[in-house]
């Protein structure tokens, strides 16, 4: 239980970073807090380690940036909505290679969720998709073709 | 009568198959190879880490995508002085499920450089790879890409094969592996609609039929040696969703085990099976690419058409250059397009109108592989400044190629420069900045690890195409090929995977091993 609640927590934080990079823009849909901490939690779930790590790791370099980006010396959860825009434009194309690396990790991901999302894709004239299936095949037998040279060298 | 058994995860007690020839892997080269010993009569067996999933099976979502088809989930990256994603393909039929279906000749030079200057003789002649080319067209349904289909091939590719033509350049419609393509532009996730003819769909099927054995999620942990001969492999089966460890499998080779585990897993597997060499892991290259989207007045749709439509080798030969129109699915093009917050949402909102065009450079950097943490790939690799002066001028080809079509920007994604430039700011893009860091690279096609050759401190594998040191081990896939192409590689892939899986069937008749 204490991993669902960590999860949880864990979820909650980087989609609130995420909805920062893909917020509403007049016609176009931003991202929303509760469906994209759905969305991350799965995500924590299935993703294997080295993932889960990178976006932990690239959520603390956006919380601690703010000071390298737009000169304040406080954590991105406490800037206003329109500091927070302007940190987060300018995270994704400062000079230093190490600031940008973390952002394009929280775009990757935030940018799947964000293009998954039916309300995006209608807005921009794109095909809603269905749901993954999720599935793959099991056991199963075929029967040899009796016509073809089965009876090898061995 | 016998039968074909496809066996995936499961617990419990271990599971033992025997085989004439157990081939590690399930893409290009391991299921053309397994074709070929089993039409020759072998007992074949084919092992893959990866689920195998139908075109029903195939996820929609770019999550889904990362989750079910790449290697955990996409985390694999190249690693020089900069983090260079990797594209490959986890499930049964490897890469071949994931491509965008192209299908390319091996260029002569390719063959003659092969010839002169690793000594493989007159193993993949002109003549030799021109026959099993002719018979592997025929058997995929290779053909051009209809430019007259309309949204079949897509306005993208279509006006990238008017404005290279328009500047008396080489340009053609792609020859791929399509039967029936729909051009719902989504061969990246796995098609949805099976018209792309991927190898579980044909070669993998047959093998089955011939009374072959496919294991599925079941990453082979090591090459089984005794006496100097390879014998067998043996790992674990992985749930392909909780990527939980089940029962342990081993597969015994009577006659031979054949790697097929692409340019990042075979040089890896061969270290993790005591298998000894200097030029293991060595001579691993790439045709790093990156692309530039042209932002037009009018919709263009690249998401109706082909995934990739139009190829160019015009520069090829004095350039290194390859140009190609490539559709990029949506979330992908969310991740890379510049800036965040309201900035991004906005810029994407013309995605529409947006049509994405691709270089990819034949670089000369040469990196290496090993076996990293946990047993994962760690790859090295750093394009050279000439790979990236090439790359710019591909980009930069591509970027006027755009303003030719009526472009009314160009998105190049290089840092340093504006997000968007104007048909009087292409100045700006050939003085972009020259570093790695700079661009936004990805690798696609991948070569070497465990190349063949006639020197053993140059290759692993020898022209009598087993692992110097080891009799019965032998590489037929990216892994094994010595250079770069320049061109898409799966056509040579299989080539190579064929002739040399039909030597080792003449070899056996001959009494070879």
């Amino acid at each position: 239980m204490p991993i669902r609640v960590l999860n949880r927590a864990i979820s909650q934080a980087i989609s609130w970073s995420l909805c920062a990079i893909f917020p509403d823009n007049g016609p176009i849909p931003g991202l929303t807090r509760q469906s994209t901490c759905d969305r991350v939690e799965q995500v924590l779930q299935e993703a294997p380690a080295l993932l889960i790590l990178g976006l932990v790791g690239s959520w603390v370099a956006f919380v601690l940036a703010p000071v390298v980006t737009i000169g304040w010396p406080v954590p991105a959860l406490l800037l206003s909505n329109a500091a927070l825009d302007r940190h987060a434009s300018k995270m994704a194309s400062h000079p230093w290679y190490w600031l940008r690396q973390p952002m394009l990790m929280l775009k990757t991901v935030g940018g799947a969720i964000w293009g998954e999302r039916p309300e995006v894709r209608i807005a921009l004239g794109l095909q809603p998709f269905d749901s993954d299936p999720g599935t793959w095949r099991g056991d199963f037998e075929v029967q040899a073709d009796s016509s073809m040279n089965n009876s090898g060298p061995s | 009568m016998s039968q074909g058994h496809h066996l995936a995860y499961r617990s419990g007690q271990p599971l033992s198959v025997v085989a004439d020839y157990v081939v590690v892997g399930t893409g290009a080269g391991g299921s053309m190879a397994a074709l070929i010993l089993a039409r020759a009569g072998y007992q074949v067996a084919m092992v893959e880490a990866g689920p195998w999933r139908e075109a029903k099976d195939y996820p929609e979502t770019m999550l889904g995508v990362m989750r079910d088809v790449f290697p955990d989930w996409g985390a694999n990256v190249a690693v020089g002085n900069s983090i260079l994603p990797i594209v490959q393909g986890r499930l049964v039929g490897g890469g071949t499920v994931i491509n965008s279906a192209i299908m390319v000749r091996t260029p002569d030079d390719v063959l003659v450089e092969w010839q002169r200057d690793h000594g493989l003789g007159d193993l993949f002649s002109h003549d030799a790879v021109g026959r099993v080319q002719d018979e592997i067209e025929r058997e995929l349904s290779v053909e051009d890409s209809k430019v007259d289909a309309g949204a079949h091939f897509g306005r993208s590719s279509q006006m990238l094969l008017e404005a290279l033509q328009g500047r008396e350049m080489e340009a053609h419609p792609m020859r791929r592996n399509v039967k029936g393509c729909q051009g719902s532009a989504r061969c990246l996730q796995g098609c949805r609609h099976g018209a792309k003819q991927s190898t579980q769909l044909n070669w993998i099927p047959e093998v089955l039929e011939r009374g072959g054995t496919v294991l599925s999620c079941a990453p082979v942990s090591r090459v089984e040696l005794k006496s100097g001969r390879a014998v067998g492999v043996i790992g674990r089966f992985v749930h392909p969703q909780t990527r939980v460890k089940g029962a342990h499998f081993a597969v015994e080779a009577r006659r031979g085990v054949i790697l097929a585990a692409s340019a990042t897993g075979t040089g890896p597997l061969l270290e993790a099976s005591g298998v000894r060499s200097p030029a293991l892991g060595q001579y691993w290259r790439a045709h790093p690419g990156a692309g530039v989207i042209g932002v037009y007045p009018d919709v263009v749709d690249m998401y109706k058409g082909a995934t990739q439509g139009t190829a160019s080798i015009h520069h090829r030969k004095d350039l290194g250059l390859k140009l190609e129109s490539l559709t990029l699915p949506l979330e992908l093009v969310a991740g890379r397009t510049g800036g965040a917050g309201r900035q991004l949402t906005g810029r994407l909102a013309d995605i529409r109108h947006q049509a994405m065009w691709i270089s990819a450079v034949r670089a000369e950097a040469v990196g290496r592989v090993k076996r990293g943490l946990f047993g994962a790939p760690s790859v090295y690799y750093r394009p050279t400044q000439r790979d990236l002066e090439r790359l710019r001028k591909g980009v930069s080809l591509l970027a006027r190629a755009h303003f030719d079509q009526g472009a009314r920007s160009v998105r190049p994604g290089v840092v340093g420069l504006p997000f968007e430039l104007g048909p009087d700011q292409l100045h700006l893009l050939q003085q972009a900045p020259l570093h790695n860091r700079a661009w936004t690279w990805v690798l696609s096609h991948l070569f070497g690890g465990a190349v063949i050759g006639d020197d053993p401190r140059r290759a692993v594998v020898g022209t009598d195409l087993q692992v110097y040191g080891v009799r019965d081990l032998h590489v037929v896939c990216a892994a094994a090929l010595p250079t770069t192409l320049g061109v898409n590689p799966q056509h040579t892939i299989m080539a190579v995977a064929w002739l040399m899986a039909e030597r080792l069937a003449n070899q056996d008749r001959s009494g070879y091993t």
